[in-house]
């Protein structure tokens, strides 16, 4: 449970005392409440959360016995002692404890039929086992109106609210974005934001996980199931390459619910979850969504059921004359990946595998050197973000650092482009694109004067700066406490990298005319950087085969489109930035049209004659596990509800996996690249999270626009030597001047129109196109 | 008040504390004394002036019973009610300035004509000369009876209104 | 027994001390450059402690023991902060001390400041009290002025400065670690203890809190010597007290006693001009509204600790409320309750919801609207609340009321029978 901190009862200076007449132990300074859950004692608590923060001892709820303390105790606030005599079941213990439960629910609606909390609320759970079972309140009840939008996202009702604080120190004290908090005072007591503004956030839907009772309820899930007419299961999230772990809530085949694990990953997310990890489920439907497969021939456009499109497939990939290509998608699962590897090794003979990705060389070094999970951030005295804005690319990434700086004192030191969202809590050292190099060298020299570092780095700014993803390879081996951790660019990148499929190379081939056909799997590569070299190398009679969730510039020129389940749908393994493979599970049954990606490629390979020895996702994933190094041994058993970590690559691996070699130049300005999961494709389906849409832009310092003679809302054209796009004009204090910020995977894909497929620098030429 | 304004309050108390945050409550003070209550605006540049936010501001704000987030008369007359006044009247002078204002007797409240605000307040330190009332923070007076409340209430009514608002 | 003008030394010299001239005129500054000059801290520590004087907001903790509290071997700044939150119903004796004797306090806090070695004190002054603050604020902007607070402090190589700083409308302020809170910027809820504030007070920093009354005390104390402080009143109670009078008597005001010399009926009845004629004592609050009520028969109770602790109640803050026969306790007891419903910071689930409970149970009694059921819930209520919360808030609104259910039960019986009408206030004595 995440209401209860994690004991080790195996560490050392344990402590032993007596709870209710057993002896027991725990390690020094665990809280009472935490020892007693720890050898199956429930001490309730409605306040406690160690993950939010230390006790503050106000709901009153875990009061218990200790021999010599006068009064009861609170056991969330007590420290075990050696030889304390501990009473949770005596009568005054729980007199106590159903003291405190009859003054909760004084005032507390008794309307759990119409709560969405009902048979899955804390409150009640602790009233039918710790209470007194009848109410001796005859007064009128307080009453609040009710129920206020929170937000667009989340509900509150006042009445149910039993003054936790809960809600309110997670918002100052984790996600630290000031918005919500307590206000009146005493019996007048309430959560509420600013003068009852929205509260619009980016993690404000944990408070719903962490309140205790019905007062913070989801909106999209307002109504929807009740407790017993859902099940739930662990998955993981595949929004983002952090991979945080999640419960999926199902009911009637389909999602209704995405929320933290109750048993959180403490090496991941902590049990917390970005809003669109929790809310993005929601754009797996909508109109887009591949529904029934499409074959494209001389006859026009037909739908078609799955085995007419899989022998579709077949004929268009069997028919080509030289070798075939198949492309994977960030969000492709190893299984299916080793399926493919598979394919070319037999049934597509000669075909050549790559990923849409960053390519691998030039960061091997830097991957190869000690790294770290993310609970490794707490333990640092100093944390240092090399490029990227973690917050809004890897979002849970950035509590955790929130935490080390806030609760263990750790200096925070942020390096790059701009301040990010984690400029409050950060000394940010500006790097201009391109300047990464002589910051990294600074930060070297920090490193060595500290005990515990851990250094975050962007894959996609520190591949476009070898040498200072060289540099900071040395850095980070050269002080043997300095721990690593990638600050990933696509969701699946390191499980495709670890079957040693490379970025580089397909559509090399393609322009040069090498390849018959192109198989792609959850890639879009007409929406990829480097998107408009991959429409002109696929511009003539090369046949593509398009295994995908939704409809998308690929889908709508392919020859054959097999709808394919979404990672909330069937089985699969992605292996996060930080090396964890971990197992994504089939929760929702998806479009009736649509089938495992895993199964499709099965499918195939028994349609071009050279079947895989296996039937199921899981017997895919053991067979790679004895075929590639980088996944030795990996199971599903093995995976377990956790996840795994894989061993770090070395550091010639995938060593040839390198762009052209690329002078950044020096005419126009720079252009980065940004990732923002809340800017992105997936959320812009999700209804749910509407407060976050908004236009792609073309965003720049003050001076710059100055420079360019620009303002908010002009809108202006950008060209590269690789395309152009236009976009309005987003002005932002702290970047770096002399540099256009624009963001990936928006839905019109404009920033990957202006990019080289290996993303390297680039520059860009900006005119006016329209003034406001 | 604006946030520049309550900056140039705050500057020379700042080194007086440890912790900036020291200084919302001397800023919501301040900031209270332009209008005699806080606006959203004010707030907003208490949490400008001051480094936190406004919500945060707010918090602090409504804990307090002399900072005032809604609209309150000219001047804010407290009747105290506590037990020392409570025994020598003080219930009589309440009813009987709720009465003149026109307010709720539950609750007091502001006139008609927005001059005077009524409330009750818990013990003013003043039980020697019970039955007390308070005139904004400033000036506490008593005995009072109902006679000597509402003569107090036209004068205050008459008089011109403050330079600054201490409540 | 006659008074015994030691912390009120403006009433010693017969009129206010409210400037540096007239406060040294009257004796004052002496202390602190004969500290500065012959005695170490550690030395003035002992001192305090040897003079037995008490914490006297209302706790009655020893005050030299508290300053031996704080660890010597920190590296933090330590700070002294006075609580001039003076808001317990019937208590106003620091008022009069800040209003008319400033600079005692003033003195008094800076020997507190020397004999812990703090950087700053702070004078934690409830909002209600803006006149009393800006005495204040003259005062310290005087003393600044004259040297006596700032660097080197009679050319010894002590810092010290004063900080008055205003509260704003929340008697849990009053509460130590709350008043910390507060004085933190913060919402005035108390904290979870220990740290105690000795050990982690303001900012984290070692801190002293003590009492106005109880900081006015120490120069007295230095200049006539620790044993003339602790011969006075009774072994465990030396000293002087200030007790404010007020309710059902003649001459409501502060009146400052040799602890253990006077009794309650010598208070009310000499000092504070008795009752009106034809009038009997019914209830007197002897230590503010926190604590229980004591009734005629205990009116020989002498004026100390112990004896009161023996009579059933508390000395507490000194605010002797005294009411007569012609009301019912009842009233009284829901206005104290209320008080106490409104002044409850909402931290802690027993006294947020307890007091709420108890005020709507006792307003039914008090229409006439209740039975002997309500009675008995209302006792239960006590255990529920009482000993679970993290201040004692919510045992001062349970106290007065089990106590006044023992002592007045005709007061209760009636009140079920019939209601409680509001009966005849006194009227104002004059003006």
């Amino acid at each position: 449970m995440a209401d209860y901190a994690r004991v080790d009862l195996d560490a050392e200076n344990q402590v032993t005392f007596e709870l209710n007449g057993r002896q027991v132990s725990a390690p020094a300074g665990t809280m009472l409440v935490d020892a007693c859950y720890a050898h199956g004692v429930e001490v309730p608590i409605f306040c406690y959360e160690p993950r939010i923060g230390p006790p503050v001892g106000a709901c009153r709820m875990c009061l218990v016995e200790v021999e010599g303390m006068r009064g009861l105790q609170t056991a969330c606030s007590t420290p075990v002692r050696p030889d304390m005599v501990v009473r949770t079941d005596s009568p005054a213990a729980k007199d106590g404890q159903e003291g405190v439960l009859e003054i909760l629910l004084m005032n507390h609606p008794l309307d759990c039929p119409v709560c969405d909390k009902g048979g899955e609320c804390p409150l009640q759970d602790r009233s039918f086992k710790f209470g007194g079972g009848k109410s001796r309140f005859f007064e009128g009840k307080r009453h609040f109106p009710k129920p206020l939008e929170l937000s667009s996202r989340i509900a509150l009702d006042q009445e149910r609210c039993i003054s936790c604080f809960r809600c309110v120190r997670f918002s100052q004290e984790v996600a630290q974005d000031g918005q919500l908090t307590m206000q009146e005072r005493g019996v007048q007591s309430q959560i509420t934001t600013f003068s009852g503004d929205a509260y619009e956030d980016r993690f404000t839907g944990n408070i719903i996980d962490v309140c205790p009772v019905g007062a913070l309820t989801s909106i999209p899930y307002r109504f929807v199931a009740r407790p017993w007419d859902i099940t739930n299961t662990p998955s993981v999230c595949g929004l983002c390459p952090v991979g945080c772990n999640t419960e999926l809530t199902l009911r009637d085949g389909d999602v209704k619910r995405v929320t933290g694990r109750p048993d959180p990953n403490y090496e991941v997310e902590e049990g917390w979850l970005c809003d669109v990890g929790r809310w993005g489920f929601d754009g797996d439907g909508g109109i887009t969504r591949l529904t029934r497969a499409i074959v494209r021939d001389a006859n026009g456009e037909r739908h078609t059921d799955l085995t007419d499109a899989v022998a579709a497939a077949t004929v268009a990939l069997r028919g080509a004359s030289k070798p075939v290509g198949v492309l994977l998608g960030a969000t492709a699962t190893v299984e299916e990946a080793a399926i493919a590897l598979e394919l070319a090794g037999g049934a597509l003979a000669g075909a050549r595998v790559a990923r849409l990705g960053i390519p691998a060389a030039p960061l091997a070094a830097l991957r190869a050197t000690p790294r770290a999970q993310l609970d490794e951030i707490e333990r640092a005295d100093l944390v240092a973000v090399v490029g990227g804005d973690p917050g809004l690319a890897q979002p849970i990434t950035e509590l955790r650092m929130r935490k080390a700086v806030l609760r263990n004192g750790a200096r925070l030191v942020t390096i790059g482009s701009r301040p990010g969202t984690l400029a409050d809590v950060a000394t940010h050292v500006h790097a201009a694109p391109g300047a990464l190099t002589a910051a990294v060298a600074e930060l070297a020299a920090q490193i060595g004067a500290t005990g515990r570092p851990v250094v975050l780095w962007d894959e996609a700014e520190l591949a476009a700066e070898p040498a200072a993803a060289e540099a900071l390879a040395e850095a980070v081996s050269a002080n043997g406490a300095t721990r690593q951790i990638e600050l990933g660019a696509d969701v699946n990148g390191a499980g495709l990298r670890a079957l040693g499929i490379p970025a580089t190379g397909l559509l090399e081939a393609l322009e040069a005319g090498e390849l018959g056909a192109l198989l792609t799997v959850r890639a879009d590569p007409r929406s990829a950087p480097g998107r408009v070299a991959w429409e002109a190398a696929l511009e003539g009679d090369v046949p593509v085969v398009a295994l995908a969730t939704h409809a998308d510039r690929t889908t709508d020129a392919a020859t054959v489109v097999i709808p394919v389940q979404s990672l909330l749908e069937q089985e699969g393994t992605l292996v996060s930035m930080t090396g964890r493979a971990q197992r994504v599970r089939r929760g929702a049954e998806g479009p009736a049209g649509a089938a495992p990606g895993w199964e499709v490629l099965i499918a195939l390979g028994h349609h071009l004659g050279a079947p895989p020895a296996y039937r199921t996702a899981s017997a895919a994933l053991a067979a790679a596990g004895g075929r590639y190094a980088g996944i030795e041994g990996l199971t599903y058993d093995a995976m377990g509800v956790g996840g795994v970590e894989l061993p770090r690559p070395a550091a010639d691996h995938l060593a040839a996996d390198a762009g052209p070699a690329r002078a950044a130049g020096s005419d126009g300005l720079a252009l980065v690249a940004t990732r923002d999961v809340y800017g992105g494709r997936e959320a812009s389906r999700a209804p749910a999270l509407a407060a976050f849409h908004a236009p792609a832009a073309a965003t720049v310092s003050p001076a710059t626009a100055a420079a360019l003679d620009v303002t908010d809302a002009d809108t202006v054209t950008l060209t590269s030597p690789y395309g152009a796009a236009s976009l309005p004009v987003r002005i932002v204090d702290g970047l770096s001047d002399d540099a256009v910020f624009v963001t990936l995977g928006t839905a019109d894909a404009a920033a990957e129109a202006l990019m080289p497929p290996d993303r390297g620098p680039v520059r860009v030429g900006v005119s006016v196109e329209a003034r406001r | 008040m604006t946030a520049d304004q309550i900056r140039e309050y705050l500057e020379p108390r700042r080194h007086e504390f440890a912790d900036p945050r020291s200084l919302v409550l001397p800023a919501l003070k301040f900031a209270q004394t332009g209008r005699g209550y806080l606006t959203r605006e004010d707030m907003e540049a208490v949490a400008e002036a001051t480094g936190y936010s406004a919500s945060y501001v707010e918090s602090v704000a409504t804990f307090y019973d002399r900072v005032y987030t809604e609209p309150v008369g000219t001047r804010v007359v407290s009747v105290c009610v506590s037990m020392s006044c409570q025994l020598r009247g003080a219930d009589q002078v309440w009813e009987a300035l709720c009465d003149k204002e026109g307010v709720d007797h539950h609750h007091g409240g502001t006139s008609a004509d927005g001059r005077i605000t009524v409330q009750e307040a818990q013990c003013l330190g003043y039980c020697d000369r019970a039955a007390c009332i308070q005139v904004d923070a400033e000036e506490t007076q008593g005995p009072h009876t109902p006679d000597s409340a509402r003569a107090l209430v036209d004068e205050l009514r008459a008089a011109p209104d403050p330079d600054e608002y201490w409540r | 027994m006659p008074l015994l003008n030691s912390v009120y030394r403006q009433r010693e010299a017969g009129k206010p001390l409210v400037t540096l001239d007239d406060y040294r005129a009257a004796g004052g500054y002496q202390a602190l450059p004969k500290v500065l000059a012959e005695m170490d801290p550690d030395d003035l520590q002992y001192e305090f402690m040897r003079s037995g004087l008490r914490g006297r907001g209302g706790a009655g903790f020893p005050m030299g023991k508290k300053a031996s509290f704080l660890p010597k071997d920190s590296q933090r700044p330590k700070y002294v902060v006075c609580n001039a939150d003076e808001s317990e119903p019937g208590t106003f004796k620091d008022r009069e001390i800040m209003e008319f004797n400033p600079f005692q306090l003033l003195e008094g806090i800076t020997l507190a400041g020397y004999a812990i070695g703090a950087v700053r004190g702070y004078i934690y002054i409830r909002g209600e009290y803006e006149h009393q603050a800006r005495v204040l604020d003259r005062a310290v902007a005087e003393a600044r002025a004259a040297g006596l607070l700032g660097t080197g402090l009679f050319k010894s190589t002590f810092d010290f400065d004063i900080t008055v700083y205003r509260g704003a409308g929340a008697y849990i302020c009053g509460e130590e670690t709350a008043l910390l809170e507060s004085l933190e910027g913060k919402r005035g809820q108390p904290r979870l203890k220990p740290p105690f504030p000795a050990v982690a007070g303001l900012y984290h920093s070692p801190t002293l809190i003590n009492n106005v009354e109880t900081l006015a005390a120490l120069p007295p104390i230095v200049e006539k010597g620790a044993d003339w402080y602790a011969g006075l009143g009774t072994e465990k109670s030396p000293g002087t007290k200030i007790f404010c009078v007020s309710g059902h008597v003649m001459r409501p005001g502060n009146y400052e006693i040799v602890l253990g010399e006077t009794t309650l009926r010598e208070l009310i009845f000499v000092h504070a001009g008795g009752l009106r004629p034809g009038r009997r004592v019914k209830a007197v609050w002897v230590g503010g509204s926190s604590v229980p009520p004591l009734g005629e028969q205990h009116l020989d109770t002498p004026l100390d600790y112990e004896a009161l602790a023996a009579a059933g109640t508390m000395l507490g803050s000194g605010g002797c409320i005294v009411m007569d026969d012609s009301g019912s306790v009842v009233r009284t007891t829901l206005r104290l309750v209320t008080f106490y419903r409104h002044e409850s910071c909402g931290k802690c689930s027993p006294c947020r919801e307890g007091t709420s409970w108890m005020e709507k149970l006792l307003q039914r009694i008090v229409d006439g609207q209740a039975g002997p059921d309500d009675l008995e819930m209302l006792k239960a209520l006590f255990g529920r609340i009482s000993g679970r919360t993290l201040c004692p808030l919510a045992e001062g609104a349970v106290g007065p009321v089990r106590t006044a259910l023992e002592l007045f039960p005709d007061d209760w019986a009636d009140a079920l029978e019939n209601g409680v009408p509001v009966p005849e206030p006194m009227l104002p004595v004059s003006s």
